[in-house]
């Protein structure tokens, strides 16, 4: 991957990003390993954090998340930009989620839950109206905070901002109000 | 500190290319007239914007999935923005002092900031507030919400002083070339010459500034003066 344009997607797209040598060695390493070996969240914990991205962005007529190597993205990216604290709030509230998860489905090992019973997570944490109780609140905020690493991913890959959604890095002449089907086909700009 | 909302409405329409300005609503405080306030003097301005890059309305509905999946890639509905910019008067006790009882790791002193907003600008910036949502209601816009975060002084990105400009050697740090008053071989050209910008982007300023106090500068090195 381009260097230059990963790190003016993932700026667009987040706002004010701090370009540490971290982050570049992220980009520099990101596409070129064949077999993925998690550097932030744990081996058996990767595939189920995998399948969850799966569910947020399926597969469709257009890759989906697992396809797209968004896990290994947010797995990496985690790892490299985010502080300490950051990293142990995010891994508890992993624990509260794997916990509400199995007591929901009434299994002993999260490896035993089956895509039904992660759907009815998700719907549970992400559909709007649902009242969460209190004991759940930091498992709601896990699959809130994954939704939106997953949507940041997805938006900020290479193949989504270059080949999906409208791409003009060199956009030319500004025109403030335009036809959107003319301009981008209903697409957001990917810049 | 200023007001947001979004638009139901132009649901068709974009944009097209990289608009470099944003909206600017000049100063309408204390020009004269019913304008005049009796809360604060001076005024402000806004800047702000508008686009179609908040995506997170549009797709809470849809929760996850494919559907999702697909809302996350088409513009979001239209949201606009404006952000006050006001002035903070010349107060003569915001000031800046250097310490030489505690010296940074060269052995120089290090600097003490001493600056707060006063009455005057916390008025204003109540003004700031309610007049960019009442612009924003009555432009028919939705959702408008009033934003207020702590300032602190600095946050501006244009704040000025320090080194004011003056007549006097004891009241003020720099001539009127934006020379030292006492080291003649030294001009201080940013912001540091004004106590106050007006409500204004003090850049272009900054270079006249600039610009003049080096053909000072010059034409005193010609007559061997520094």
């Amino acid at each position: 991957m381009d260097r230059r344009k990963a790190l003016r997607s993932i700026g667009t797209g987040i706002g004010a990003i701090a370009v540490t040598p971290a982050v570049v060695s992220l980009f520099q390493s990101c596409q070129s390993v064949a077999t993925y070996t998690p550097v932030f969240i744990s081996e058996n914990d990767f595939k189920i954090v995998s399948n969850l991205m799966e569910m947020i962005i399926p597969k469709t007529d257009i890759p989906g998340a697992i396809e797209l190597k968004l896990p290994e993205f947010v797995d990496a990216y985690i790892d490299a930009v985010w502080d300490e604290k950051r990293k142990t709030d995010f891994k508890e509230a992993w624990t509260a989620f794997i916990s509400s998860s199995n007591k929901a489905a009434g299994k002993e090992n999260a490896g035993d839950l089956s895509t039904a019973d992660w759907d009815a997570q998700l719907a549970k944490y992400l559909k709007p109206g649902n009242d969460v109780p209190a004991d759940e609140i930091l498992a709601s905020q896990f699959v809130n905070q994954l939704r939106s690493l997953t949507v940041n991913a997805f938006k900020t890959n290479e193949f989504i901002g270059e080949e999906v959604l409208a791409y003009a890095p060199i956009p030319g002449e500004q025109k403030g109000c335009v036809d959107l089907m003319e301009a981008t086909g209903g697409k957001a700009w990917s810049l | 500190m200023g007001a947001s909302a979004g638009s139901d409405d132009f649901k068709d329409k974009y944009y097209t290319g990289r608009r470099n300005n944003g909206i600017y609503i000049p100063r309408f405080r204390n020009i004269g007239g019913e304008t005049n306030q009796k809360d604060f003097t001076r005024g402000y301005g806004y800047q702000g914007g508008g686009g179609r890059s908040d995506w997170t309305k549009q797709i809470a509905e849809m929760a996850y999935g494919a559907a999702f999946k697909e809302a996350t890639l088409k513009p979001g509905d239209w949201q606009i923005g404006l952000s006050g910019f006001g002035e903070i008067l010349p107060y003569q006790d915001n000031k800046m002092t250097l310490d030489y009882n505690k010296l940074d790791k060269w052995g120089l002193p290090t600097v003490t900031f001493d600056a707060t907003l006063k009455e005057n600008e916390l008025n204003m910036r109540k003004d700031m507030q309610q007049q960019a949502v009442e612009m924003l209601e009555n432009a028919g816009f939705r959702d408008v919400k009033g934003h207020d975060g702590d300032y602190a002084i600095g946050l501006g990105i244009h704040e000025m002083g320090t080194a004011r400009m003056g007549r006097d050697r004891k009241t003020s740090v720099l001539n009127e070339n934006n020379q030292l008053h006492d080291v003649p071989n030294v001009y201080v050209t940013d912001g540091s010459a004004m106590t106050s910008a007006g409500n204004v982007n003090p850049s272009l300023t900054y270079m006249a500034l600039t610009a003049r106090a080096a053909n000072h500068a010059v034409e005193e090195l010609k007559k061997m003066n520094i």
